[in-house]
């Protein structure tokens, strides 16, 4: 029932409300100019919003920039090992659906090291939402080219340009069976990333955003043509998907209307590489996600556990003969 | 331990009249080992695991190894598909699969071969051979049959030809489908078993099939008894001490699994391997009875990170696999020891190194275990030594696991996991289950890596406790859990995490001696070489030798008292399943030579010259062997002096 | 022609009611258009019904069961004669029904089998035995007598409860379960929690003697001391537990009900208002009690109760009752009525329940509805209160009422489930049609004439079903709602054997002409009267009434052996039928049809659209191209959004367009006390004056989104600002 009882209207009433500063944590040690930033705001500012309870949220990360995410927020995070953010994620929704799980990852972390996982994490489809921050360089290790590098890309491990076309990450998710909702931001226009961050929260499901992020210290004109042409960002907007205010419409005026449930459309729009796409590329909101057919839906309550093990064990006890026992009995 | 047995003077050839009952032979053993080999899919499997049922039922010691071919479906009658079971009888309780056969039974010639190659056949042992071959369609069989029957004869083997399918056919349609039930019978008339207790049990297998099945197997059965009565003169009784109390007949596996669900564990996180992955098979058909589940992940290292995840977050999980795939989960394990993770990690332990020997038994994971990872990654390391151990180290390893923060691995090994032991059913309680997660406020002013500067424990935070949030992290981290690359907390954490193991040694009970406080030789051993390393030194003992064993549950932290126990034998020596140089090796010498795992560590914490002996066949030590191998070293001890020892 | 009464005679008997030579007692005749309904046990029709304890259909009918299990069985080359013995079984339950036998299908059809086909015809019983196998449904048999609105209504209730209770239970059980989690966790890391014993229960027989417990207990107290649950906490959740516990409104499963001392829940039948109401206003302290527990629970296990937020609002909760909504996860109470003999203080506590919107369904069930209607004196009868009861509670607003004869319940399955499912109140007003008095008549027959005849029309009442009348009120289900009376063929062979085909209407008369009670207001004729001056009823009811009439009403009846008569209509009866129509024209307006003040608006509007329309054909017609520009306009009205234009800032003022600003820290690095985020964390100048035009510059320059405009210089003779602003032209 949707509508709200007497009580639920108190008890919001009651909830205590908490400002941007209660969910920052430390002082971020990113480069200044680094597209991270723009993030940790966007995030932020959707946990005051949605009012989340610092306690009751995880942010997940692997290693790399991104991965220092989680010291950033003043919730429980976890910064794992490199590639598997993933994997450590399900596990805690797995255990905990009452958590929120967030997962920071980067184009190294995701697409290169954590390839498998990201595959099949689209697969599983649990409720997860996960940012990709792609600044398509690795900076941690001091520049080596990442699999989202374009090609060309001079890094300490390809001085002389790399030789691979860069992984798009956005039609390799799309490629993957039970994808639910794949998302492109970009960390220059605040506006549209904080609107995909919500979305991407509120979808039921594996949620998978691609950041698009300036690295000012290793990739710093990377993105200027597009950074300075507002026209080479192409923003995506439908009624079942974003819709573009009237101020930022007047700035990016490249729109395309794009209906998230239209699978091909999404991945020709991905595959384009000239302006980037900026918006939800796809969304299907009725994937099943994996805990909830895999959790079970007993309550696990001591007396279950106890008559499920003795049912087991009856299975394979051997009983003494009766008249075994009693003569025991008389022994006794 | 096992009475020779004068074998029965003459043998009927089959479809010959019933001989009159006074005929028969009928001999009282102490223990007897009875194999049934066939090529895979013929049933001998199922035939030998009901015999050994049936066995337990009527109160016997029994010990099942199951003999299994590499390949799922190797070429039909080949020397190297030898599938089947193989049953160990006793009186009394029976703790390993003892030494060679006494008894086969054999449903064509190839597969015997092969077991007589390995030397698994005892010299002049029954065999009970499947005769349908001699009259082969293909003349090249036939011949084949021949050769080995005559060859096998002339080895001094008592060869008894039966015509189980054709016997069979008269009964069923699919005789090749029924032989093994038919065979379960003569067993049943040979061993003088209960043939009620016997249809009981057929009736328990096929219990998820229908009834015309249970009836059919039940009428195969009672065919090969009648058979047996009128065609073979001779029978074994091997009287049962009395079972008073309900026993349960599971393999280590399954032992394994029970644990995982008596522990209150919700979450399994896997990836197929063998030997480990039949445990996990089980615990997807019933876990989720008991509202747990059983991930199945994209790789070994996903299943880890996976198990890491359900357990950060408050249900201590579990990740059951075998060697390469214990390689695989070495950098979670090591975040989860850096973040103070609880966590239970299985191996089964196969061959080794790389692929190795997958359906084989080893324990050459112990080192990978205690050290594996990397940097100082402190680990508890828990080796249990019978099937019923591996029901109760799945409990105790969770309750150590949450109590220390800690990663506890458990080892077993391809032997303990298919073997078959009956063991007093368990008294489930309550307290095994873990405790609900706590979710109550963290107090003002608590770190999430609080030190105990003398135990090195912390209270630990769990997501969805207010005011307890911190982020976990793998780098080097303060008590708040905060990066530090700072030389005196990196050296405070790193003291701190390695402190826990010693705090939860003081706790630790110093291992029993079995045998004398004193003596010559005092043998160690660990996991599953107990059943035989005790068998072997019982042997001894009765014959009067100065020689004692002790065996080692808890490997990382070990248990006090071991030095001094070492010290009070004039020898000491390990036995175990994994490589050790042969000094009778030409290069082998004292600055070479490398030790079995557990005597380098023995030698290296107590500076005791700690002596192996270690085998890696891929099949569990035979106490027989151990008997030889341990009496020759207690001569070469009390051997006059200047003779070397 | 002597036998024949006169037209003046007539006349006199329809004024007076006093019969003439030739009129008779009218005796035991039926409305003609009853004549095919002589037995019903060979007519499939809605009864009996099956009280399925199981399947989607709580009540469904006898046919519609065995016409399921037929389309399934009725195959192959003996199809037909097997669906012919299926068929006859079915009859032959209908007359063990009749004869009253009572039980459940199984045993009925069993029984019916073995009358039918005793050992000889095999076929039979294995036709019968296959489609009952088809059929997997079971329970009592139902048909359709006094009985039947109370039977089949608390079947319903009763489904609909069990499906609540489970819920409530499931519910309770969980809460139960966590709450004591809470203290079990608390109880495991307190000192009592980590003794040596228990710790040695912990691991298990087999590895009892591993451990020193002792020692581990001594080091776990030292290393991990954790101060206790605060009391106040643990007090809080021990009172929920034992409310939750001992809350007598659903039986809780044994392992909870052991620690509650084993008490018995609530009974919510009940036979009067005075008892229902008794018992809620006895019971609503503990359901609030209960209520608010359930809500403690859910943030106390949630982590969310926060003693100093929430202790005073729970002080007062359901202080002003409880909303319909909350009240209806809990188990509904039933009230069974008998509208004929309902006192007037029952009446008021009725009104009680309805009006203060409890979670009560109440049955409101008359059986006579002529009662006291035949004299003339007496104030109102059964069928006018229940009618009367009825529109009260659709004036309520908040109730759900559903109102109709017993006959017709068989196709209000999905209203009968909606009501019981409706948060709030539900008023069934019932006619049984066992009223006694009708001749010749089955009960099931005289609640379908009086559906048939409007003297007890259907309608349903749903507050659920929208906004407004016509989605709440439903008319729908009467036989041609749109007439006055529904008008039927009717067949006969008149004096020559010849074939006369006629439309009847079944009026009101038809309905109370089958009641003993009414024969002095009717007259048979001789059969080959002259019937010229006769008029039917719904003929003569159209004219004006109170003159002399020139025509006399009539109705056509017929007796035992099917014969046809014609019965003469007095006034006083007719005044009735009017009446009866008069009440129908009311409720036909409030389902919409010839709603009076619809059609008068509607008259409006196609005399104003005429006149318009005559209007407009006088004038040339628009131009298709001053349309299409028309349309442009409007689309683009549409396009262009509609916003506060903040009046655009000159070249002159230095600012930041804070909106774009991707919080990049480089402005804030340059001079923090000159730029400052905003809550969002988004740039904006804070402090002019506190810093150079030289930062402002340089900040411009260094934004990588370009949002900072420095303007124009604040200090005219800053230092090289001829530079500066060479350099600040591009931003400004």
């Amino acid at each position: 029932m949707n509508r709200m009882t007497a009580t639920e209207c108190l008890l919001e009433m009651c909830e205590e409300h908490l400002e941007l500063e209660d969910y920052q944590s430390g002082v971020p040690r990113w480069c200044t100019g680094c597209g991270d930033n723009a993030i940790l705001a966007a995030v932020q500012r959707l946990c005051r919003d949605e009012g989340l309870r610092p306690e009751k949220t995880v942010f997940v990360s692997g290693i790399g920039c991104s991965s220092r995410f989680p010291h950033y927020m003043k919730t429980y995070g976890f910064h794992g090992i490199h590639g598997r953010a993933l994997p450590v994620a399900e596990g805690v929704k797995m255990s905990r659906p009452d958590l929120d799980v967030f997962v920071n990852t980067g184009d190294g972390d995701c697409c290169s090291i954590g390839a498998a996982h990201w595959i099949h994490a689209i697969r599983y489809n649990m409720n997860l939402t996960v940012f990709l921050h792609d600044n398509q360089i690795y900076g941690l290790t001091k520049m080596q080219a990442s699999p989202t590098s374009p090609i060309g890309t001079k890094s300490n491990t390809t001085p002389r340009g790399s030789m691979l076309e860069a992984l798009n990450p956005l039609t390799v998710t799309l490629g993957v069976q039970n994808v639910s909702f794949v998302a492109q931001a970009v960390d220059w226009v605040p506006e549209l990333l904080y609107d995909i961050v919500k979305a991407a929260y509120h979808h039921r499901g594996l949620s998978f955003v691609r950041i698009v992020q300036r690295c000012p210290e290793w990739m710093p004109k990377l993105h200027d043509p597009w950074l300075h042409d507002p026209n080479r960002v192409q923003v995506l907007h439908h009624a079942r998907g974003l819709q573009v205010s009237a101020a930022l419409g007047r700035v990016y005026r490249n729109q395309l209307e794009h209906d998230p449930l239209d699978l091909d459309a999404a991945r020709r729009i991905a595959s384009g590489n000239d302006a980037i796409p900026v918006g939800i590329l796809y969304h299907d909101p009725e994937v099943p996600c994996y805990e909830d057919f895999k959790r079970s839906t007993l309550l696990r309550t001591p007396a279950l556990i106890r008559s499920g093990l003795q049912a087991q064990f009856d299975k394979f006890t051997v009983w003494p003969k009766a008249a075994e026992v009693e003569t025991a009995q008389q022994a006794a | 331990m096992d009475t020779v047995v004068s074998p029965p003077t003459t043998v009927k050839p089959a479809a010959t009249a019933r001989p009159e009952a006074t005929a028969r032979t009928m001999l009282t053993l102490r223990e007897h080992i009875v194999e049934i080999i066939s090529d895979s899919g013929e049933g001998a499997q199922r035939c030998g695991q009901s015999l050994g049922a049936i066995a337990a039922r009527m109160g016997n010691g029994i010990w099942t190894t199951e003999i299994i071919p590499a390949e799922i479906r190797p070429p039909a009658r080949s020397v190297a598909g030898a599938s089947g079971n193989r049953i160990r009888i006793g009186a009394g309780p029976i703790t390993n699969g003892g030494d060679e056969t006494d008894l086969v039974v054999a449903f064509n010639e190839q597969v015997l071969l092969g077991r007589v190659r390995a030397k698994e056949l005892k010299p002049g042992c029954i065999i009970l051979l499947e005769s349908m071959w001699r009259t082969h369609g293909d003349a090249q069989i036939a011949a084949s049959y021949v050769e080995a029957h005559d060859k096998l004869v002339a080895a001094g083997y008592r060869v008894i030809e039966v015509a189980m399918e054709q016997e069979c056919k008269a009964l069923v349609a699919d005789a090749k489908r029924g032989k093994n039930m038919f065979v379960l019978g003569i067993l049943c008339q040979l061993y003088s078993l209960d043939l009620q207790i016997a249809r009981e049990q057929i009736a328990l297998t096929f219990g998820k099939k229908d009834e015309s099945v249970i009836r059919t197997n039940v009428m195969l059965l009672g065919a090969g008894h009648a058979w047996a009565a009128t065609n073979l003169d001779f029978g074994f009784r091997i009287p049962a001490e009395r079972v008073t109390v309900p026993q349960l007949v599971i393999n280590g596996n399954t032992a394994l699994a029970l644990g995982v669900m008596a522990s209150g564990m919700e979450i399994c996180a896997m990836y197929p391997i063998t030997p480990a992955t039949s445990a996990s098979h089980y615990l997807s058909d019933v876990f989720e009875k008991v509202g747990g589940l059983v991930h199945q992940a994209e790789d070994e290292i996903a299943a880890c990170a996976f198990a890491v995840g359900a357990s950060y977050a408050g249900k201590c999980a579990v990740t059951i696999t075998s060697g390469p795939g214990y390689s695989l989960k070495q950098e979670a394990i090591g975040l989860a020891v850096m973040g103070e993770i609880p966590l239970v990690v299985v191996n089964v332990q196969r061959g080794g190194p790389s692929t190795g020997q997958p359906t084989k038994a080893e324990q050459g994971d112990l080192m990978t275990a205690i050290f594996g990872s990397h940097g100082d990654a402190p680990k508890i390391v828990i080796a249990p030594s019978t099937i019923e151990d591996c029901f109760y180290s799945m409990i105790t390893a969770r309750r150590l696991a949450e109590t220390f923060r800690m990663v506890v691995v458990v080892l077993t090994d391809g032997g303990l996991a298919t073997s078959q032991q009956p063991f007093a059913r368990p008294e489930f309680s309550e307290s095994w289950l873990a405790p609900p997660i706590d979710q109550s406020p963290v107090p003002e002013g608590a770190r999430p890596y609080d030190w105990d500067p003398i135990t090195g424990l912390s209270p630990r935070f769990i997501p969805g406790q207010p005011g307890g949030m911190h982020t976990l992290t793998g780098l080097a981290h303060d008590r708040d859990s905060h990066v530090a690359y700072d030389a005196e907390i990196n050296e405070e954490s790193i003291r701190a995490r390695s402190l826990k193991l010693a705090a939860l040694q003081t706790t630790l009970k110093p291992p029993p001696i079995f045998g004398a406080d004193e003596g010559d030789l005092l043998v160690i051993g660990w996991g599953s070489t107990k059943g035989a390393i005790e068998e072997a030194v019982q042997a001894l003992r009765d014959e009067g030798r100065r020689v004692s064993s002790m065996h080692l549950q808890f490997l990382q932290p070990m248990q006090g008292g071991v030095g001094a126990a070492m010290r009070r034998f004039q020898s000491v020596m390990t036995v175990e399943a994994n490589w050790s140089d042969r000094p009778e090796d030409a290069l082998i010498d004292d600055d070479n030579r490398r030790y079995a795992a557990v005597a380098t560590l023995l030698r290296a914490r107590y500076l005791v010259d700690v002596d192996c002996w270690s085998e890696v066949r891929g099949q569990p030590i035979k106490p027989g062997t151990l008997r030889r191998v341990l009496a020759a070293k207690l001569d070469a001890i009390t051997a006059p002096v200047g003779s070397p020892t | 022609m002597d036998a024949n009464a006169t037209h003046s005679d007539r006349v006199a008997f329809y004024l007076t009611g006093r019969r003439a030579e030739g009129m008779r007692e009218v005796g035991a005749l039926r409305p003609a258009l009853q004549a095919r309904y002589r037995d019903l046990t060979s007519l499939r029709h809605d009864f009996p019904l099956v009280l399925a304890t199981s399947g989607d259909a709580a009540a469904p009918s006898l046919t519609a069961l065995v016409d399921a299990a037929l389309a399934s069985i009725a195959k192959g080359a003996d199809a037909e004669r097997a669906r012919r013995q299926v068929l006859r079984v079915e009859q032959e339950v209908r007359v063990l029904l009749q004869q009253g036998v009572e039980g459940t299908l199984a045993k009925l059809w069993s029984d019916a089998t073995a009358r039918l086909a005793p050992g000889r015809d095999a076929s039979l019983a294995e036709a019968a035995r296959r489609a009952r196998a088809t059929i997997a449904v079971d329970g009592p048999l139902l048909r359709c007598d006094a009985t039947l609105p109370e039977r089949l209504l608390q079947h319903v209730w009763q489904q609909e409860q069990q499906r609540k209770q489970t819920a409530l239970r499931e519910r309770l059980v969980r809460l139960i379960q966590q709450l004591s989690d809470i203290l079990r966790a608390d109880f495991e890391r307190s000192g009592a929690g980590r003794d040596a014993t228990r710790l040695k229960a912990s691991v298990g027989s087999g590895h009892g003697d591993l451990f020193d417990f002792d020692a581990m207990s001594r080091v776990l107290a030292r290393a991990t001391p954790r101060e206790p649950m605060p009391e106040a906490r643990r007090e809080r959740i021990r009172r929920l537990l034992g409310v939750l516990d001992a809350q007598p409104f659903v039986a809780l499963p044994d392992e909870n009900a052991a620690r509650a001392a084993g008490h018995a829940a609530y009974g919510y039948r009940f036979d009067s208002c005075a008892a229902a109401l008794a018992a809620w206003r006895e019971r609503l302290p503990k359901l609030i009690e209960l209520a608010r527990a359930i809500e403690v629970a859910e943030l106390e296990i949630d982590g969310r109760y926060h003693a100093e937020r929430h202790d005073a609002l729970f002080a007062s909760y359901g202080a002003n009752g409880l909303e319909p909504d909350l009240l209806s996860h809990f188990p509904d109470v039933f009230v069974c009525l008998d509208g004929t003999s309902l006192d007037a203080a029952e009446q008021t506590r009725l009104m009680e329940i309805l009006a203060g919107e409890l979670p009560i369904k109440v049955l409101y069930r008359v059986d006579d509805l002529l009662a006291a209607l035949d004299d003339a004196a007496a104030p109102t009868s059964p069928g006018l209160r229940c009618r009367q009861i009825a529109h009260m509670a659709m004036g309520l607003n908040q109730v759900y009422v559903l109102h109709a004869a017993a006959s017709h319940l068989p196709r209000c399955g999905e209203r009968i489930a909606r009501a019981m499912r409706f948060a709030g109140p539900s008023l069934f007003c019932i006619y049984s049609g066992a009223s006694g008095a009708a001749t010749g008549q089955s009960t099931y027959l005289a609640a379908a004439a009086a559906m048939e005849s409007r003297a007890f029309p259907a309608f349903v009442y749903d507050p659920s079903g929208g906004p407004d009348w016509a989605s709440r009120f439903h008319l729908d289900d009467n036989p041609q709602p749109e007439l006055d009376w529904p008008i039927h063929r009717f067949e006969y062979e008149d004096a020559r054997l010849q074939r006369v085909s006629v439309e009847l209407a079944f009026t009101f008369v038809d309905f109370a002409a089958g009641d003993a009670r009414f024969a002095p207001h009717l007259a048979r004729l001789t059969p080959g009267s002259d019937e010229s001056d006769l008029a039917p009823i719904d003929e003569m009811l159209l004219r004006e009434a109170g003159r002399l009439p020139e025509r006399i009403p009539c109705v056509r009846m017929i007796d035992e052996r099917d014969r046809l008569h014609t019965v003469l209509v007095d006034e006083q009866m007719m005044r009735k039928a009017r009446r009866s129509r008069e009440m129908w024209h009311s409720l036909q307006e409030l389902g919409g049809v010839h709603n009076s003040h619809a059609n008068r608006l509607l008259e409006r509007e196609r005399a104003a659209w005429e006149a318009s329309h005559a209007a407009a054909s006088a004038l040339p017609a628009a131009t298709p191209a001053a349309i299409e520009a028309q349309a442009a306009a409007t689309s683009l009205l549409a396009e262009a959004v509609p916003e506060p234009e903040a009046a655009a800032p000159s070249r002159d003022d230095a600012y930041i367009e804070t909106v774009r600003c991707s919080t990049c820290n480089e402005c804030t690095q340059i001079n923090p006390k000159m730029f400052a985020y905003d809550a969002n964390k988004q740039a904006y100048i804070a402090d002019l004056k506190a810093g150079t035009y030289a930062q402002l510059v340089e900040a411009a320059e260094s934004c990588q989104v370009s949002v900072i405009h420095p303007g124009k210089p604040q200090n005219e003779n800053e230092p090289g600002l001829a530079e500066l602003l060479v350099r600040a032209e591009p931003f400004r």
